[in-house]
């Protein structure tokens, strides 16, 4: 059981930032996410959870609909986003990934500068003169943590940087074109548990400012960090509540078998 | 039970031996292959072979005017051939990764990589020169364009495939298009192997002379005209090395010399390249 | 108010921002999408122009150009037989002497070679596809033709003239050029793409299954000759034809030591000439449509025969590349 002491008390003034309405996701004609509906609350931080193949980073690569990279993957249903329909055909993907931003499992430094990292995503809409963007490239490493180890070194490669400073400087990037949705894929899994509790550090101060999605296969960490958690499993919503519900008195006999460790 | 184990380990020592010996032999064709073109090429080295023209029979000269002509259309056939390759490769590797076009483009690729290039300066001939009426040296770096294509295609391809995928998804999340993400983070993730290809590609056509025969042809003088016949190291070598002229039989060992170094310099800077990127 | 002015200002700018994002985005698909395309583009070409430049001749001679081992440009009377024969002689027996070796040397260098002399004579080996093909020219006719005429053939012609059929194999006076010297410098161009593509094909085999065979107590030899060749059989052929369509096409090497005879003999030692050979020789020299439309059809008859081993070459390796990736 997850000690309750750890589960961050989390404001939130309700409204729904993203609405997911009887959404279905097919590999071809496998189906991987069956009739999902789900809330999601404005400036808080929600976590899905549930064993590997549950359709947890299925669900979060629809919210930016990065799955569109690949062919015979599809989405049905609808995910609003203020009232928008993303899933729309009329929806410019490059528009909703610079409002819905992500961040993946393993560090994905581009292969140039740390300045050029973060001035590279910023530069695609925006004309800044250099004075501007310097700033924005030390508010953004500011912002993630990174600016006192890096400040020196800011023309040095990106793949310089130990694994946890990358993962940060991929987390400072994306807030650097200021979205307003984070997905967060397992953000931590490939670090080790030093660099996992900064990341954790930051994004609780993150979700003061960002509505924030992370998924997790480590359940102590959704307990840490979340305020709603999403369980999953075998392309099912399970069960959806508040983290503090999910790990002490869940609703579901699944639920309680896998937040307990009894299966998963 | 007793001879059936000393036979078998006779027979692997035997077959052992056998290819140990074939791995001899390979070397010693490269070691002889070299010998030869040192002892033969260096005997014709010096300043004059690259400061005087060919000269005509029976007088002593350089190879100046085919040195130039080689590297005029080297360079010209690069420049044509490198950004269709590259591009080709980028749809195959990029926009076209998951389509039917890039396999049947790939297959045809490969039979292209291999094609004689004597076949490929009849094609050129056909296309060129006959309609012109004349031999050129375009009709020449179009013919060695054609054999750059290939190669460039295919490390382009072969390269932008080891890129991993979760940068291009984390290019796209930021929301860069596609073109930038490829501009910006394929293409430089895959450089150094780029480049590779490039110079592979100008290492295998700076040695080649069948496709030129019958497009740039050959010319005995300094020419600067790109709509006229070219001298070329590779066919200057072929004329001098059958005449019965001994200059002219140094000369082409000389050549040869050059040529052979060139290539082989070029191949071994291509292969530290991507030899740091793996390490 | 200013801040809604500023933000709605941001707002229509990204919007333009991501209309030239998506025309941009078209146009360079569109641009790498013909590219591909041109690739197709090409192959088909160089068939059409072939097929285009030999109408006249093939018009005239029809289905006996196969089959006419006469070459006479003064009667303007043209045979494709002799320029056939030899090239598919030479690559031949140029398979046959690359093919043992070849394999040997991936077999030393996969299994016996030492750990530190393997990437030096793996390299070594790969330099001798680098050479460019009128360097084996140049070399053949100078320095391995003559020694060919002053030794080997003296001898082998010597040691045959009493057995029947090899007397007649190996007779005639020692040139040093001929068919089974260029056969040799084809073997030795043909080596190194033999030897890289069975070491291929070999890092495809499982280690579990070689070190199963160990386990039960195999030779080295008997772990290469039961499992990991049957293993790679399809791969090896690939590897092979693919050989093969080079020597098919090698133009240069041949040029210089073939002699450029257009006659059939008997004889290995004997001058005779491959479609190549003929072409580089003879083109620039062509007088009359009649005679440059000849050359061209052993240009094609040329292009669909190594079209059809090469294409044969990579469906073998395609099969054994998706082996692997299972």
């Amino acid at each position: 059981m997850v000690s309750l002491e750890k589960i961050a008390p989390q404001q939130t003034n309700g409204r729904a930032k993203i609405e997911i309405k009887n959404l279905n996701f097919y590999y071809g004609e496998s189906k991987a996410l069956k009739n999902i509906s789900l809330q999601l609350p404005e400036r808080s931080v929600t976590a899905f959870i549930g064993p590997s193949g549950c359709g947890k980073s299925t669900l979060l690569r629809v919210l930016n609909r990065i799955y569109e990279l690949y062919p015979k993957q599809r989405a049905e249903g609808e995910v609003l986003v203020d009232g928008q329909n993303i899933l729309d055909r009329s929806q410019d993907l490059n528009l909703l990934r610079t409002k819905v931003g992500m961040v993946f499992q393993k560090p994905t430094p581009f292969p140039m500068s740390i300045y050029d990292n973060i001035a590279f995503g910023i530069k695609l809409y925006e004309n800044l003169n250099k004075t501007d963007m310097d700033e924005r490239v030390e508010a953004a490493l500011r912002r993630a943590a990174l600016w006192n180890e890096v400040k020196d070194k800011l023309s040095a490669s990106g793949l310089s940087l130990s694994g946890g400073q990358q993962q940060r400087l991929c987390i400072a990037r994306t807030v650097a074109v200021k979205p307003e949705i984070i997905l967060l894929d397992e953000p931590a899994s490939a670090l080790d548990p030093l660099s996992t509790a900064k990341i954790e550090e930051l994004i609780d101060e993150l979700r003061a400012d960002y509505t924030i999605v992370i998924v997790t296969h480590n359940m102590q960490q959704a307990a840490r960090v979340s305020r709603q958690t999403a369980f999953m499993y075998l392309g099912e919503l399970v069960e959806f509540d508040e983290t503090a519900k999910i790990f002490t008195s869940p609703q579901e006999k699944r639920t309680q078998d896998y937040v307990t460790g009894r299966f998963g | 039970m007793s001879t059936i184990y000393p036979r078998r380990k006779a027979l692997n020592g035997i077959m052992m031996t056998l290819c140990v010996v074939a791995a001899a032999i390979g070397l010693a064709w490269l070691g002889l292959i070299l010998g030869a073109l040192l002892y033969n090429g260096v005997a014709g080295l010096n300043i004059a072979v690259f400061t005087e023209m060919t000269p005509p029979p029976g007088q002593a000269g350089g190879l100046l005017n085919a040195l130039a002509g080689s590297l005029v259309i080297t360079v010209i056939a690069v420049i044509l051939g490198t950004p269709v390759g590259i591009l080709a490769g980028t749809y195959m590797a990029e926009y076209g990764r998951f389509s039917k076009l890039t396999t049947v483009v790939r297959f045809i690729n490969d039979i292209l990589l291999s094609a004689p290039s004597i076949i490929v300066g009849l094609f050129i001939y056909e296309l060129v020169v006959r309609p012109m009426g004349h031999f050129s040296a375009y009709a020449g770096a179009f013919a060695l364009a054609v054999l750059v294509i290939p190669v460039v295609v295919r490390t382009t391809e072969d390269m932008l495939n080891l890129v991993p995928n979760a940068l291009r998804e984390a290019g796209s999340a930021i929301g860069a298009p596609r073109w930038i993400v490829i501009r910006s983070v394929a293409y430089r993730a895959a450089m150094s192997g780029i480049v590779t290809g490039v110079l592979l590609a100008v290492a295998r056509i700076s040695g080649e002379t069948a496709p030129l025969l019958f497009t740039a042809l050959n010319n005995q003088f300094w020419s600067s005209n790109l709509n006229a016949p070219m001298a070329s190291l590779p066919v200057t070598i072929f004329q001098f090395a059958l005449s019965p002229y001994k200059e002219w039989q140094q000369l082409a060992w000389t050549g040869a010399l050059i040529i052979t170094l060139t290539v082989l310099g070029l191949s071994i800077i291509a292969r530290s390249l991507t030899g740091r990127r793996e390490g | 108010m200013t801040l809604v002015l500023t933000e709605q200002r941001a707002d229509t700018r990204r919007e333009k921002v991501v209309k030239r994002f998506a025309l941009t985005d078209t146009i360079f698909a569109g641009i790498s999408r013909a590219a591909a395309i041109l690739v197709l583009v090409i192959l088909g070409g160089v068939a059409v122009s072939l097929v285009v430049g030999s109408w006249e001749a093939l018009s005239k001679f029809g289905f006996g150009f196969l089959t006419t081992e006469s070459w006479n440009p003064v009667t303007e009377n043209f045979g494709a037989l002799a320029p056939i024969y030899g090239t598919i002689v030479t690559s031949g027996i140029a398979i046959l002497i690359a093919v043992p070796i070849g394999i040997g040397i991936a077999i030393f260098l996969t299994e016996l070679c030492p750990r530190p002399l393997r990437r030096p004579i793996g390299i070594a080996i790969e330099l001798l596809a680098g050479i460019p093909s009128i360097i084996y020219g140049i070399w053949g006719l100078f320095i391995f033709a003559p020694f060919v005429q002053t030794t080997i053939q003296p001898f082998v012609i010597d040691a045959f003239k009493d057995i029947p059929v090899l007397s007649s194999l190996f007779a005639g006076p020692p040139y040093g050029i001929g068919v089974l010297t260029s056969a040799m410098i084809l073997a030795i161009m043909v080596l190194p793409f033999v030897t890289s593509i069975t070491k291929d094909v070999f890092d495809t085999v499982p280690a579990v299954l070689k070190e199963s065979a160990y386990g039960i107590g195999c030779t080295t030899w008997e772990v290469i000759g039961r499992i990991i060749i049957p293993y790679t059989r399809v791969g090896i052929m690939g590897g092979v034809m693919l050989g093969l369509g080079r020597a098919l096409g090698e133009t240069m090497a041949v040029t210089f030591v073939i002699g450029n005879a257009h006659r059939i003999s008997a004889s290995l030692f004997a001058p005779g000439t491959t479609i190549s050979a003929t072409i580089a020789n003879e083109f620039t020299e062509a007088d009359g449509d009649l005679y440059t439309s000849s050359l061209i059809s052993l240009g094609l008859i040329l292009f669909f025969i190594t079209l059809i081993i090469l294409a044969a070459a990579r469906y073998m390796l395609m099969r054994i590349g998706r082996k692997e990736g299972v």
